[in-house]
């Protein structure tokens, strides 16, 4: 019997080829019981390995190499959890003293923490090969000795690897030599880099990658051969067949290997109570006066739900978990920081009653069990949003400070290699040309849609590559090969994780990229499988435009807008909603979303609720949102498939439109336990798999015939949870969701510039850029200005204006001229409000960090205009202005030209000076204003591109986009614009969508895939287009079916459109 | 004073139609990079007009037919600049090289010998056109503006002195070169011919843009006076002939060769200079190709490359050498060894110049042949053995067993600072050394090149027996496999087992023939099998 007890996972990160559950597999497959994996300086792979093996039946060792000082590595494997602990600390101590990625270890260090933890003489880059190389056999005795007394003898074995090499071989005679004289035991590992032999060609690119070499110059860096794979016991004892004992061993000491990660001793910590009181006193407290502020005093229902919930918690001993995150909102209360939950939380009424969510689940009749499950053995997850950027930053920095740096912690990110990353470093390292590479990495990715001809191979010969080529060949097989393997690890974007007492001691810690924050060794997956809870603090552009837009309006408007206390049922909302007036609005202002608000025609909030929810890749591909449209319109019998199946299905129409649907038809006509139902959800989930969609159909089918429903309804009912296959939003995450999608609606509709604004200093984010929200803004009503050196901030204004309807202008703020550097932008607005500017001199001279580059930005889009007063100059003379003073001659010069600017600091005469100076160049016309416009903002605040040739436009027959809503259904039509946005969703067969812009607002296109076949390049690069086709007017829903498609030259102004892929 | 300037259009396609004529009236493109990345760097009207773009790759640039596509050589722009300085030391002594596409000459003298400005332009036309290529000639006073006049007109341009701006002002602004910076600048400014650049006021100008303002302002306005700036000498010396007969013989071939050396000698010596390296390129003639490939000519293999009409070879010369009757020798060792597989048409001889060596043999150092006989008999054991086949080997970076190339041999002292190779890189694998008191007396070993092929016989994986050129031999001892594989990216990947075997003989003689008569037939081999041709060789005998 032969047990692998040294291999290396993928997540040694470039020195190892195979995921941990590749390993696992092959494990299982070839009759070994357990196996050790030795991740570089962590236990990265360690949890997906542990998972995997529990999965595979098998027995996962828990080891690392750790780095010492001198180089080489110390592979230790974990006897109990004391060492795994030990271990940990190592690691961590030793990461956290070092840059990102670096680090070692001292043997004094080592013999701190061997406890628990048994040593091997590890391979080329173990200890005895380095002293051997290092000093020979003496030397090597030496080190062994050291070992021995940092270990005990007992726990130190010689290891041996043959890998049919002269060089290694002489090494294990003299290991044998060694281990005779000392006693010590032999052990048998084939260093396992990879799972198999092929692996090889990824593990010699990830030692280029490493080595920042190419293959063809990295000579002896590559592996000897391909000996380095997982190898069957019966390969092994034929290799080891003059030294049986060291096979033996490996059975023995597999043995004393006790410690499995399920044993990880992990706590949550508790919340330190006042007074010492239980902590469910305290949680039920808090949450009693929380439920009278939102329940009121004599809410049954409530107090009902609540208990229960309660008196699960209490149960489950979780009341310390929700009193933490009690604590982090009561921060960001304190702190005006808008914080919200969502996700699965919003479930619960014991999270709406501590204000964690704003959603009410018994309003909503929402699944508390979907959020908190007694038979689920799971923590309960609860996200909580907050405005992206520095507010999120302040409530991470709280929950470190409350914890301690080593008792909280991110969780990371596994950042792998996906299509562009692989093609660009793999290319590399076959040494493509950096414009080949360029060339690869946009062409891969691509849009989202795969069509037959949108494969690899293909992508490779529209970039003129030959595939004939062998070089070509291998690059195809390593991107292949390449993907989804791990290339290194960020930083998750929110999650965190807290523990009781040190966390160091349950996972490795690591210095992150952000000073003062330290990051766990595993994902937030990883973390979930090893039942350490976590948190999630997740920024969320729209809370930052939300949070953003109530200062404004508390400021400008003298107004306060409370997010929880909103009219519920404002007409000026629902009426743009029902005619798709949403730019802007958060997650209903996707043309998709758009072209289905004029159907569905919402007028209350849980028709938010389900249109928020009804746009998604579940719904869509299930299709279910015709059925659902049509019995909204009664055009269409509600059928809820089973009458047991009323009270779920009822108010979605027969439809199932949310995840809780599915798992209660599955409890309901199947009698699925709750147990049952998660793995159905599970299933469902992101990581999906045939397979076990398969086994859970078997499943349904079997529990729908014992509760004698006929096989037509099975059928139905099988489709209709099969179907949903593709992800869909839980009701309660799209409730939540939906409270922001109103938020954002109604601050639009009663507060645009507020609105306008925020969303314009929180790009990039949501469906538009930044041109088309003004543009949107401006057929709304609002007046933009332009940026003007003399009044605008770096971020956009609101500025007072009696006359105007809404009573204010926007005020582009600097942030929007390309180049020009924050510290610069702000320090401008910094230095006029001490002391208006007098002249561009005057600018120069107060802001000496401008650069010349950025005044000739400021000056080209007209921001420098008014800086010598209301009486203005044309840009040109801005521009005119700017290279003299970015030239400007030395004192001496100056006092030697007549004296005029002797006396440089006093800026008053500065201005008279410039201003006298009279610039030769004429001024911009209309069309070099557009360019520089778009080329300095990417926007203009004039009128829009098409605007100027509406009269040609007109006589060519094209129609504006505001007026297709009169034009009757069927009616061939031609229109232009500039393209906003480009789609081509996977769920959408190959048809192309087009939004294009003018003046009048958005009109769309669909685009057949034949036809974008036919017309790719000019649809792809073409930034105005010419549509002719016919147009469909369904239920207000209008678009035009493109029956042909031409280039349309307007401007050379670069407009902007968003792709989507 | 009048100059002339001249401006060589579509530089590097003119350069590669002037070695091959027939090109002229096609639409041709110019392709560069190394497989599989060869993309479009340049091309003519015709080919723009055809579809090509630059950028383009060289598969997508083939599928218009009508584009011949051809590499770009930078030797032909080379030979081209040079031809256009040589057409202008030809015509005046006093040529500027302003640019590889542009020359000025002064025309001072050439009326009374050619007549009016235009029939000295049309003459320098003509003759641009008999050296293969397409010039647009501008002829004023002002030598910028005949230089911009140039650029921006085709054909013909006279500028009558103090015309210049009313000529110049049409053009755009990019004709005067300005840096992208200051195009930049005049972009936004609106300026973009150089008659809007000339309305400047130069004051205001020169305080924006500072001396390139002033300086740009003067040539849109034609204005401003400025010396030639002469062009110096060659220093890359070529001599060449077109031949009116292909040549296909080495003996004619010799004596066209030693005549153009000792031309090159000759300017060599003018200047004091030797050559340090020799080139020799021919334009062959394609359509001879096949027939001298039928005669069997070549019985060494040449490196001329199939599609290729040149062929370029060149001598690397320990010492600086103007021994014309030397260099001679050297070029026929070579040519012999290496000889173009087509009639020659056209030889291009060019000489590296460096200082001559003025050395003293030292007084207490053993005398040793003179670098420039050990250099000749180099050649002629190139010529003998294969270029390949000579000088000092180096070791490659690689796990390949017996991996190593041939550096040129150099004897010590002759080239003091020989090119130093790179150190090959240092495996991240520790190698297992061990002290010298317990290191084993290390065993010598002779190595077979080519390994030899054998045949062994496997018995439960292990060799049991061989076959090595009829002989039989049992195996007493092996090690191994030892196995290397490698270069998986590339054709010629690899895939060895290496076996050290102790053979016995069953016949008296040593099928190796290594061993003597008087010593035991049996020894220690290294066998290795090729695992991508499935076959057994020796690789070599420990002795």
């Amino acid at each position: 019997m032969y047990i692998e007890l040294h291999a290396r996972s993928a997540f040694s990160f470039l020195e190892g080829a195979s995921l941990p559950e590749e390993l696992a597999a092959l494990c299982k497959e070839l009759g070994m019981p357990s196996m050790a994996v030795l991740d570089r300086d962590g236990f990265y792979g360690s949890p997906r390995f542990h998972l995997a093996a529990q999965k595979e039946g098998i027995r996962a060792h828990i080891g690392a190499e750790v780095t010492s000082e001198s180089g080489w590595r110390y592979p230790l494997l974990v006897t109990s959890r004391g060492g795994y602990q030990n271990l940990c600390r190592l690691i961590t101590r030793m990461k956290l003293r070092a840059p990102k990625g670096e680090g070692a270890v001292t043997p004094a260090e080592v013999t701190e923490h061997a406890t628990g933890l048994i040593c091997l003489t590890g391979g080329d880059e173990g200890p005895l090969a380095h002293a051997l190389a290092n000093g020979g056999v003496e030397c090597a005795t030496e080190c062994i000795r050291g070992l021995c007394e940092s270990f005990g003898a007992e726990n130190v074995y010689i290891e041996l690897q043959r890998h049919l090499c002269r060089e290694e071989e002489a090494r294990n005679q003299a290991a044998i030599e060694i281990a005779r004289k000392m006693h010590l035991p032999l052990l048998a590992t084939n260093g396992v880099c990879q799972a198999q032999p092929r692996q090889r060609e990824l593990l010699d690119v990830f030692t280029c990658i490493r080595h920042h070499r190419t293959l063809s110059t990295a000579g002896r860096l590559l592996a000897r051969n391909s000996e380095r794979h997982l190898k069957s016991p019966q390969e092994m004892l034929r290799l080891f067949s003059d030294l049986p004992e060291a096979i033996a061993n490996t059975k023995g000491l597999a043995s004393r290997l006790k410690f499995e990660l399920s044993d990880l001793g992990y706590k949550f910590p508790n919340y330190p109570v006042p007074d010492g009181k239980p902590q469910i006193h305290f949680l039920r407290e808090r949450t009693f006066e929380g439920m009278i502020g939102r329940y009121g005093t004599d809410n049954e229902d409530a107090r009902a739900q609540i208990d229960r919930e309660l008196a699960l918690i209490e149960k489950l001993e979780l009341a310390g978990y929700f009193l933490i995150v009690w604590d982090i909102v009561q921060f960001c209360k304190q702190r005006n920081i808008l914080v919200q939950g969502r996700g699965s939380a919003a479930n619960s009424a014991v999270c709406y009653a501590l204000g964690i969510t704003a959603v009410d689940p018994i309003k909503m009749k929402l699944l508390f069990e979907r959020f908190l499950s007694e038979n689920r053995g799971e923590w309960p997850d609860i996200d909580l949003d907050l405005p992206s950027g520095d507010q999120r930053e302040r409530a991470i920095q709280y929950v470190y400070e409350r914890y301690g740096k080593l008792g909280a912690a991110m969780t990371a990110n596994v950042i792998t290699y996906r299509g562009r990353s692989a093609a660009r470093e793999i290319g590399k390292v076959l040494s493509f040309e950096p414009e080949m590479l360029d060339r690869l990495s946009s062409l891969v990715g691509g849009w989202e849609f795969k069509n037959e001809h949108d494969t690899l191979p293909q992508y490779f010969q529209d970039a003129g590559l030959d595939l004939n080529h062998q070089l070509i060949r291998k690059f195809l097989q390593l991107c292949t090969a390449v993907q989804d393997l791990p290339r290194h690890l960020g930083q998750h974007s929110g999650g965190m994780v807290v523990c009781q007492g040190h966390l160091d001691s349950v996972v490795p810690l690591e210095p992150a990229a952000i000073p003062g924050r330290v990051v766990v060794q595993w994902d937030k997956e990883d973390c979930a499988g090893m039942g350490i809870v976590k948190v999630d603090l997740l920024g969320l552009g729209m809370m930052a435009v939300l949070e953003e837009s109530i200062q404004l309006i508390r400021n400008d408007y003298q107004e306060e807008v409370d997010l929880a206390h909103l009219p519920p049922d404002d007409k000026t909302v629902y009426a743009a909603l029902q005619k798709a007036d949403t730019v802007g609005m958060f997650q209903i202002e996707s043309r998709a979303q758009m072209s289905c608000l004029p159907r569905l025609q919402p007028k209350c909030f849980y028709d938010i609720v389900v249109q928020v929810a009804i746009i998604r890749p579940g719904p869509i591909v299930g299709e279910m949102v015709n059925p659902y449209l049509k019995r909204r319109q009664k055009r269409e019998a509600v059928d809820c498939l089973h009458p047991d199946l009323e009270p779920v299905l009822g108010r979605t129409l027969g439809i199932p439109l949310f995840q809780e649907q599915l798992l209660r038809m599955a409890m309901i006509t199947a009698g699925f336990s709750g147990g049952d139902a998660e793995e159905l959800r599970r299933a469902l989930g992101f990581k999906r798999s045939e397979r076990r969609m398969k086994e859970i159909e078997t499943k349904l089918r079997l529990g729908m015939e014992k509760k004698g429903i006929t096989p037509g309804v099975q059928e139905k009912i099988i489709r209709s949870i099969t179907s949903f296959a593709l992800y869909g939003f839980p009701e309660s995450h799209a409730a939540s969701f939906a409270l922001l999608a109103y938020a954002s609606a109604y601050l639009k509709c009663h507060y645009l510039a507020a609105f306008t604004a925020a969303m314009l200093n929180n790009q990039p984010m949501g469906f538009y850029n930044a041109a088309t929200l003004v543009k949107d803004a401006q057929r709304h009503g609002l007046r933009v200005r332009p940026i003007d050196i003399t009044c605008s901030e770096w971020l956009c204004t609101l500025e007072k204006a009696e006359k105007e309807p809404g009573g204010f202008f926007l005020r582009l703020g600097l942030r929007y001229v390309k180049g020009l550097r924050e510290e610069v932008g702000k320090q401008i607005a910094i230095e006029r409000a001490a002391k208006p500017f007098a002249s561009i001199e005057d600018l120069k001279l107060r802001v000496p960090r401008l650069h010349k580059s950025e005044m000739a930005a400021l000056a080209a889009i007209g921001a420098l205009n008014f800086i010598t007063g209301r009486r203005g100059m044309h840009r040109r003379e801005a521009l005119w202005q700017i290279e003299r003073t970015a030239r400007r001659p030395g004192p001496l010069l100056e006092l030697s030209q007549g004296g005029e600017m002797s006396r440089p600091q006093d800026h008053s005469t500065i201005g008279s000076t410039q201003s006298s100076a009279v610039s030769p160049l004429a001024p911009m016309t209309t069309e070099e204003r557009l360019v520089a416009d778009f080329h300095g903002t990417g926007m203009t605040v004039g009128p829009h591109p098409m605007a100027f040739r509406r009269v040609e436009m007109r006589q060519k027959g094209i129609r504006c986009a505001g007026e297709l809503g009169t034009i009757p259904d069927g009616s061939p039509v031609r229109i232009a614009g500039s393209v906003i946005a480009r789609q081509r969703p996977g769920t959408a067969k190959g048809f192309v969508f087009l939004s294009m812009e003018d003046e009048t607002g958005i009109a769309n296109a669909i685009i057949t895939p034949q036809l974008f076949e036919q017309n790719r390049a000019t649809i792809i690069h073409n930034q105005f287009l010419l549509v002719e086709g016919i147009l469909q007017n369904l239920d207000n829903v209008i678009s035009v079916k493109a029956k042909s498609i031409a280039p349309l030259l307007i401007t050379r102004a670069e407009t902007a459109s968003h792709d989507f892929h | 004073m009048v100059f002339a300037a001249i401006y060589i259009l579509d530089f590097s396609v003119q350069a590669a139609i002037r070695v091959e004529p027939s090109l002229r009236d096609s639409a041709v493109a110019l392709v560069d990079g190394v497989p599989p990345q060869v993309k479009v760097v340049a091309a003519n009207g015709r080919a723009f007009q055809a579809g090509t773009e630059l950028g383009m790759a060289r598969n997508v640039a083939d599928q218009f037919e009508s584009v011949q596509i051809r590499p770009r050589s930078h030797l032909h722009e080379k030979a081209a600049h040079a031809a256009l300085l040589d057409f202008g030391w030809s015509i005046s002594p006093r040529i500027e090289d302003t640019a590889p596409d542009t020359i000025v000459i002064d025309l001072a003298g050439l009326s009374s010998l050619f007549g009016s400005q235009e029939n000295i332009a049309r003459r320098l036309l003509q003759q641009i056109v008999a050296l293969g290529l397409t010039a647009h000639i501008a002829i004023a006073s002002n030598i910028d503006a005949a230089i911009h006049a140039a650029r921006g007109f085709s054909g013909i341009t006279l500028i009558p002195s103090g015309e210049e701006s009313k000529h110049l002002g049409s053009l755009p602004v990019g004709v005067l070169r300005p840096s992208p910076e200051t195009l930049d600048t005049l972009e936004l400014w609106g300026v973009r011919t150089c008659e809007a650049l000339a309305a400047l006021p130069v004051l205001q100008l020169s305080e924006r843009l500072g001396q390139e303002g002033v300086r740009l302002h003067e040539w849109a306005q034609g204005a401003g006076a400025r010396s030639l700036v002469l062009a110096d000498p060659a220093t890359c010396f070529e001599e060449g002939i077109v031949l009116e007969d292909s040549v296909e013989e080495l003996e004619p071939l010799s004596f066209l060769l030693g005549r153009l050396l000792d031309q090159l000698c000759m300017r060599l010596t003018a200047r004091s200079l030797a050559i340090s390296i020799i080139r020799l390129r021919f334009s062959l003639d394609p359509s001879g190709r096949e027939d001298v490939q039928r005669r069997g000519n070549s019985n060494i293999s040449a490196r001329l490359k199939k599609k290729s009409s040149v062929f370029e070879t060149a001598i690397s010369l320990p010492v600086p050498i103007r021994d014309s009757k030397l260099l001679l020798k050297l070029l026929r060792l070579k040519l012999q060894s290496d000889p173009p597989q087509a009639p020659i048409q056209k030889i291009f001889v060019a000489a590296e110049p460096a200082k001559p060596r003025a050395l003293q043999a030292d007084l207490f150092l053993p005398s040793s042949p003179h670098a420039e006989k050990v250099e000749l008999i180099i050649a002629r054991l190139a010529n003998l053995v294969g270029d390949s086949n000579i000088g000092s080997p180096h070791l490659l970076d690689t796990h390949h067993p017996d991996a190593f190339c041939m550096d040129h041999f150099t004897p010590a002292g002759a080239e003091p600072k020989a090119p130093q190779r790179k150190k090959p890189l240092k495996s991240n694998r520790p190698y297992w050394g061990v002290k010298p008191e317990i290191e084993k007396p290390a065993l010598g070993f002779r190595m077979f090149r080519p390994s030899l092929p054998a045949s062994v016989h496997l018995q439960e994986g292990l060799p049991k027996s061989v076959l090595i050129r009829g002989t039989h031999g049992k195996v007493i001892g092996a090690s191994g496999p030892w196995r290397t594989s490698g270069d998986w990216w590339r054709e010629d990947n690899w895939h060895q087992d290496e076996w050290d075997l102790e053979i016995r003989f069953q016949l008296p003689s040593d099928p190796l023939e290594i061993h003597s008569a008087s010593r035991p037939q049996h020894g220690l081999y290294r066998f290795h099998f090729d695992s991508l041709q499935r076959k057994w060789f020796v690789r070599g005998i420990y002795d």
